[in-house]
């Protein structure tokens, strides 16, 4: 599925600079040093945390997305931000566990 | 990072990597605040360069000589209620006293306080690595000191290199031994 199909399950697109980017896997973690050796490429990574690292990880591990958890949103100087390095940020109410759980259905 | 000794590595790497002779790592513990210090004596840093190693992306973009280590420990101490603060002098503004001091305060008491962890292994490995540049840890608290000096080790040694595997673990002991009395309650 790509990232820019998430808007239609629920999602609220923060940032959508590259709504092609196909998402083959997720990860879920909070600690960005922990998260930038084990995020793979293309996952979409779920998060509650929101500031400028975590577009700097996204970036660097290459994940097709963020998924901010809990209704966590993004400041506007990090939108842009996220906009301006290409990487797709979106929020849900949702826990990360009931993202997860959603996303294993779309991607099965 | 799980523990602030990971930070501490990844800092101390960005001072030899600047040219450092001599690196100080330096904790200090009181009234429930954590300061660590890491200063050198390396080649230092433009006032623009010190405003952007905290931007993730000078350090993925232009250049990956420093890395995340500034931002990750920024993220941390602010986490824990704390600041980071860095200064440098670069060879240029002041042939004679040069290098940077990177200053980062936590509050231990704050449940996001990431744990020092194990900070012996992080100063063994810096030692072992960089065999030819000195360190001097120190981390006091109450009044108590754990302490080692590669100065004062490369005077004794004299010309047994500090990277020798039976050197690594006589710090490695030494320092231990001394954390054994440090976190003593008396």
């Amino acid at each position: 599925m790509k990232v820019g199909d998430l808007p239609g399950h629920g999602f609220k697109a923060l940032a959508l600079p590259d709504p092609d980017r196909s998402i083959d896997g997720v990860y879920i973690g909070d600690l960005l040093s922990w998260v930038m050796g084990r995020a793979q490429m293309d996952n979409a990574w779920i998060t509650i945390m929101s500031n400028n690292n975590v577009i700097a990880v996204a970036s660097l591990a290459d994940c097709s997305c963020v998924l901010l958890a809990e209704g966590v949103e993004l400041p506007e100087d990090l939108i842009e931000l996220a906009n301006q390095k290409f990487i797709n940020v979106l929020t849900s109410e949702k826990s990360a566990y009931e993202i997860a759980v959603l996303l294993s259905g779309l991607l099965s | 990072m799980k523990e602030l000794s990971l930070n501490i590595l990844d800092i101390a790497e960005n001072s030899v990597k600047a040219g450092a002779g001599l690196t100080q790592i330096l904790i200090d513990e009181k009234d429930q605040v954590l300061t660590l210090s890491i200063i050198d004596d390396g080649c230092g840093m433009e006032p623009e360069v010190v405003r952007s190693v905290v931007d993730p992306f000078y350090t993925t973009r232009t250049t990956r000589k420093v890395g995340m280590g500034v931002p990750l420990l920024k993220l941390a101490c602010e986490q824990a209620d704390g600041k980071l603060t860095i200064e440098s002098v670069t060879a240029k503004q002041d042939p004679e006293h040069h290098g940077t001091k990177v200053e980062a305060t936590f509050h231990t008491d704050h449940i996001d306080f990431t744990p020092l962890g194990d900070v012996v292994s992080s100063i063994t490995t810096l030692i072992q690595g960089h065999p030819d540049t000195d360190f001097l840890f120190r981390h006091t608290k109450d009044g108590k000191e754990v302490s080692v000096d590669t100065r004062q080790l490369r005077q004794i040694l004299e010309d047994v290199p500090l990277s020798s595997w039976d050197v690594i673990q006589w710090i490695d002991s030494f320092l231990r031994e001394q954390y054994d009395d440090f976190n003593t309650v008396t």
